[in-house]
C-alpha cells in the first residue's frame, strides 16, 4: 500500500481535476503491469497464454472487449431495420403478374384455401385473451420444401423440371404455402394472399405490436424448393427473386423487416414446450440477400414470451448460434430478476400462460368446426 | 443548457447515453457545458404541411413512408397532443431488442446531437455504458458495439466508460476519485467503487425511473408519462402526501431505494478484492431519479439501516445529477487524449 499512498501523494498536488485523473490512470496502469522476468520465464509464458487463449472464452460485457465487439459491428450492420420499398403491380394477365422492382409472377398453380380468418394479437405485457384482431398478414415465414432434389447443372435440366413440377402439383394439392421459389428462380403463386396456407403449424412470433400465435392466418409462407443441408442448399436465381418477391409483399401489407423470419425461428412444440419442431432455414437463411436485416439476432419470441426451450439437436441445425437466443434468454433473466422470481419458476409462468392461449385458441377453433 | 464563448473548444467530447435522456458534454475554455435530449420518439401522420412546420420550426424529424418520426425533446410535446406513450429506443439502460426502430432511432438522435460538433478531423467521443445487472447473467457486448459502430460511422472516435465509473470522475477528484459513484437514471441504477480512478466493482440494478413510473402507472391506471411528469414536478419525501399519486410514487420510490440499498451491501459484502481503505471514502448519488428533495436523506437512513461493509465519509448529490454523468465521460476523454 506504501506506493499508493506515494502516488495519491503526488496526485493531491495537482490542481487541475483532469490532469490529476491522468497522472493517476497512468500511475495506476503502471502499478498494474507484470514486473521484470527472468530470461527464461517469457518463453514458458508466451506458451501458457497461447493455451489460454485458446481455452479461455473471451470476457464479455465490460468496456473494454473490444475484439468482440470488432466482431460484432460488423454484422450490426445488416440488422438496421430496413423500410419497406414502394413496389406496385404494372401488368397481369390470366398466367402471370409483372411487378414494378421486376418481379414475375407465375399464376399457373395459383389456387384457393380457406379465407384468411380474423386473428388474435396478444398483448406482449402478458394475459391470455387477445387485446385486438388483424385481418392483413403482419409477416413473412420462409420455409424450404424438403422435396428431392436433382444436382443442379446443365445436363440435369429435364429432372430439374420434372422435379419442380411435380412439387408444384403436390404444394396445390396440400395448399402448404402461398409462393414457392423453384430453383431457376421463378416465382409461383399457390395459394391467394386472401386466404390462409397450411404453412406454419404451431408456432409463434411477436412484434412491437403484440404477440402471434399459430401464424397460417397472420403470415405469408414463402418455400424455396430446396432441402436443408443440401450441396447447393438454395441457388442465386432463387435468392434474387426471393429479395423482390419480399420487396413487394412488404410493400403491399406494409410487411415490418422484423417480422420477416424463418420457419425455425417460428416453429414449437407445445408437447415438450421446445422450440424448433420444424427446422427448415434454421441457419444460413440468406437474409441479406433478400434484402433484409439479420433476422436471427432478433430475440426468439417463445422464448422471451411463453418459456419455451430448446435442446442440443435444434442447436446442431442452427450451426452457428443465433444471437437471438441469447437475447431471448436475457430477457427472461431481466424479467425475472425484475419480478424477484427464479428464471425456473418465471420460466414456468410464461408457459402456462401459452398453455391458456393454446387452449383457449383450440376451443374457438372447435366451435368454428361445429 | 448553456453555452460558453467559442473561444477555445476542447476537440472532445462526453456522451452519456440514458435510457431516458442523451447528454454531451464539452469543454470551452475552463468550462463545461452540456446539451441534453430526450431519447424519445413519436410516429405522426405524414403531411405535406406538417413537415414543412417542422422544417421552419427546426423541430428534429425523418419522414418513414407515411409517417413522421419526431425525435428527441419535442417528441414528448407530440405525444402529449396525440394523448400517445413516446416510444423509446432504449429500455433498461440497453437498446430495446424489442423496439424495432431503436437502432435507426438513436443514429439520428446522436446524429442531430452530434452534428453541429462535426469537424473535418475525427474527434475523440467517451460514451457511457451500464454495468451488468447484479445476480443476472448479462451480455452488454451487443449495445455497447452497437454505439460504437453508429458513432464510428458518425466520424467520431468513440471510447466507453461505466456510467457508475464517470460519477467517481466527474464528482470525486477531491478524494483522488476514490469512492463509490451512484447514477440513478430511468432504466437502471449504475454502481461502481472506485480506488485511485481504477474501478473496483461495477454493477447495476434494474429497478430505477422507469421501474417507479410504470409500477406506479399500473397501480393507479394511470399512463406512464403522466406519472413521470408529476414525479418531475412535484414529487418530494416528506412522510405525508397529499395524494394518490404521491403516494403511490412514495411507496415505489422506496421498494427503489430499498433494493438499491440492499444491492450495494450485498455486492460489496461478496466481493473478496475491496481494497483496504485507510479513511472513509464518499459516495455520490446522481441522475434525474435522484432528484426529488429528500431522496439523499431517505436513501442514507436506509443506508445506515443496513452493515453496510465500508466506511463512508459523506453521502451526497452530485453538484449537477442530471449532467454528471456527461462530464465524467468528458473528463475521461480528456484525461486520454
Amino acid at each position: 500500500m506504501a506506493q499508493f499512498s506515494i502516488i495519491e501523494k503526488r496526485a493531491s498536488r495537482i490542481a487541475d481535476p483532469v490532469e490529476r485523473l491522468r497522472f493517476l490512470r497512468l500511475q495506476m496502469r503502471e502499478q498494474r503491469k507484470p514486473r521484470a522476468l527472468p530470461s527464461w520465464r517469457p518463453a514458458f509464458l508466451i506458451a501458457g497464454l497461447v493455451i489460454m487463449v485458446a481455452i479461455v472464452p473471451l470476457p464479455t460485457g465490460t468496456a473494454e472487449t473490444f475484439v468482440k465487439e470488432r466482431r460484432l459491428t460488423g454484422s450490426e450492420r445488416a440488422a438496421v431495420p430496413s423500410p419497406a420499398p414502394r413496389v406496385w403491380l404494372v401488368d397481369k394477365s390470366g398466367t402471370q403478374e409483372l411487378y414494378s422492382n421486376g418481379l414475375r409472377i407465375d399464376l399457373t398453380f395459383a389456387v384457393s384455401n380457406r379465407p384468411r380468418d380474423r386473428f388474435p394479437i396478444f398483448s406482449l405485457a402478458g394475459g391470455p385473451d387477445p387485446m385486438k384482431e388483424g385481418n392483413a398478414p403482419v409477416g413473412i415465414v420462409y420455409h424450404t420444401t424438403e422435396s428431392n432434389l436433382a444436382p443442379f447443372e446443365q445436363g440435369e435440366n429435364r429432372r430439374l423440371q420434372r422435379l419442380g413440377r411435380n412439387l408444384m402439383e403436390w404444394v396445390r394439392q396440400d395448399r402448404s404455402y402461398h409462393y414457392v421459389i423453384d430453383r431457376f428462380g421463378r416465382v409461383y403463386r399457390v395459394v391467394q394472399e386472401a386466404d390462409a396456407a397450411n404453412h406454419a403449424g404451431t408456432s409463434i412470433w411477436a412484434d412491437s405490436k403484440g404477440a402471434y400465435v399459430n401464424l397460417n392466418d397472420s403470415f405469408l409462407g414463402v418455400s424455396f424448393e430446396g432441402q436443408t443441408g443440401a450441396v447447393d442448399e438454395v441457388t442465386p436465381a432463387q435468392i434474387s427473386a426471393g429479395r423482390v418477391l419480399t420487396e413487394m409483399l412488404r410493400s403491399r401489407y406494409g410487411i415490418a423487416a422484423e417480422n420477416c423470419v424463418t420457419h425455425a425461428q417460428v416453429s414449437v412444440n407445445p408437447q415438450n414446450m421446445r422450440i424448433g419442431v420444424h427446422t427448415d432455414w434454421a441457419g444460413k437463411f440468406p437474409f441479406a440477400g433478400v434484402g433484409l436485416p439479420d433476422n436471427y439476432s432478433l430475440p426468439v419470441a417463445s422464448l422471451f414470451l411463453f418459456g419455451f426451450e430448446y435442446d442440443s439437436v435444434f442447436l446442431r441445425a442452427t450451426g452457428a448460434r443465433w444471437r437471438g437466443l441469447d437475447l431471448a434468454e436475457l430477457q427472461v433473466a431481466r424479467q425475472a430478476a425484475a419480478e424477484n422470481l427464479e428464471t425456473r419458476r418465471y420460466r414456468a409462468i410464461l408457459q402456462h400462460r401459452y398453455k391458456d392461449i393454446a387452449s383457449a385458441l383450440k376451443e374457438k377453433s372447435e366451435e368454428l368446426k361445429k | 443548457m448553456s453555452h460558453a464563448s467559442q473561444t477555445h473548444t476542447s476537440p472532445v467530447l462526453g456522451l452519456d447515453v440514458g435510457t431516458s435522456r442523451i447528454v454531451i458534454a464539452r469543454r470551452a475554455d475552463d468550462d463545461f457545458c452540456y446539451e441534453s435530449q430526450l431519447n424519445a420518439f413519436v410516429a405522426i401522420p405524414y403531411s405535406k404541411i406538417t413537415e414543412g412546420v417542422l422544417e421552419r420550426e427546426k423541430i428534429p424529424h425523418t419522414v418513414q413512408a407515411d409517417q413522421i418520426i419526431v425525435h428527441g425533446n419535442e417528441s414528448e410535446k407530440f405525444a402529449g397532443l396525440l394523448n400517445a406513450e413516446t416510444r423509446r429506443p432504449m429500455t433498461g439502460g440497453l437498446l430495446d431488442a424489442k423496439e424495432p426502430d431503436s437502432l435507426r432511432m438513436i443514429r439520428e438522435i446522436l446524429n442531430t446531437m452530434l452534428a453541429r460538433h462535426r469537424g473535418e478531423k475525427t474527434r475523440k467521443v467517451c460514451f457511457t455504458v451500464p454495468a451488468p445487472p447484479l445476480g443476472a447473467e448479462s451480455s452488454l457486448t451487443y449495445h455497447e458495439a452497437t454505439l460504437r459502430q453508429i458513432l464510428t460511422e458518425l466520424n467520431y472516435q468513440p471510447v466507453s466508460i461505466n456510467e457508475g465509473l464517470a460519477i467517481v470522475y466527474s464528482e470525486l477528484e477531491s478524494s483522488n476519485y476514490t469512492g463509490i459513484g451512484i447514477s440513478c437514471g430511468g432504466g437502471l441504477c449504475n454502481v461502481c467503487l472506485a480506488y485511485l480512478s481504477v474501478p473496483i466493482i461495477s454493477f447495476s440494478i434494474p429497478k430505477a425511473g422507469d421501474y417507479i413510473d410504470t409500477s406506479a402507472a399500473s397501480a393507479i391506471g394511470e399512463r406512464a408519462n403522466r406519472i413521470r411528469l408529476t414525479k418531475e414536478d412535484s414529487f418530494h419525501f416528506n412522510g405525508f402526501f397529499a395524494d394518490k399519486v404521491h403516494q403511490v410514487l412514495g411507496v415505489y420510490y422506496d421498494d427503489m431505494i430499498r433494493s438499491l440499498v440492499t444491492g450495494l451491501k450485498d455486492a460489496f459484502a461478496r466481493t473478496s478484492n475491496l481494497p483496504k481503505f485507510n479513511r472513509p471514502i464518499p459516495m455520490v448519488l446522481s441522475g434525474g431519479t435522484a432528484l426529488p428533495t429528500g431522496f439523499r436523506d431517505r436513501f442514507e437512513k436506509l443506508l445506515w439501516e443496513q452493515d453496510f461493509p465500508v466506511s463512508m465519509s459523506e453521502i451526497r448529490l452530485a453538484q449537477n445529477p442530471l449532467h454528471s454523468t456527461a462530464k465524467g465521460a468528458l473528463v475521461c476523454a480528456l484525461s486520454d487524449s
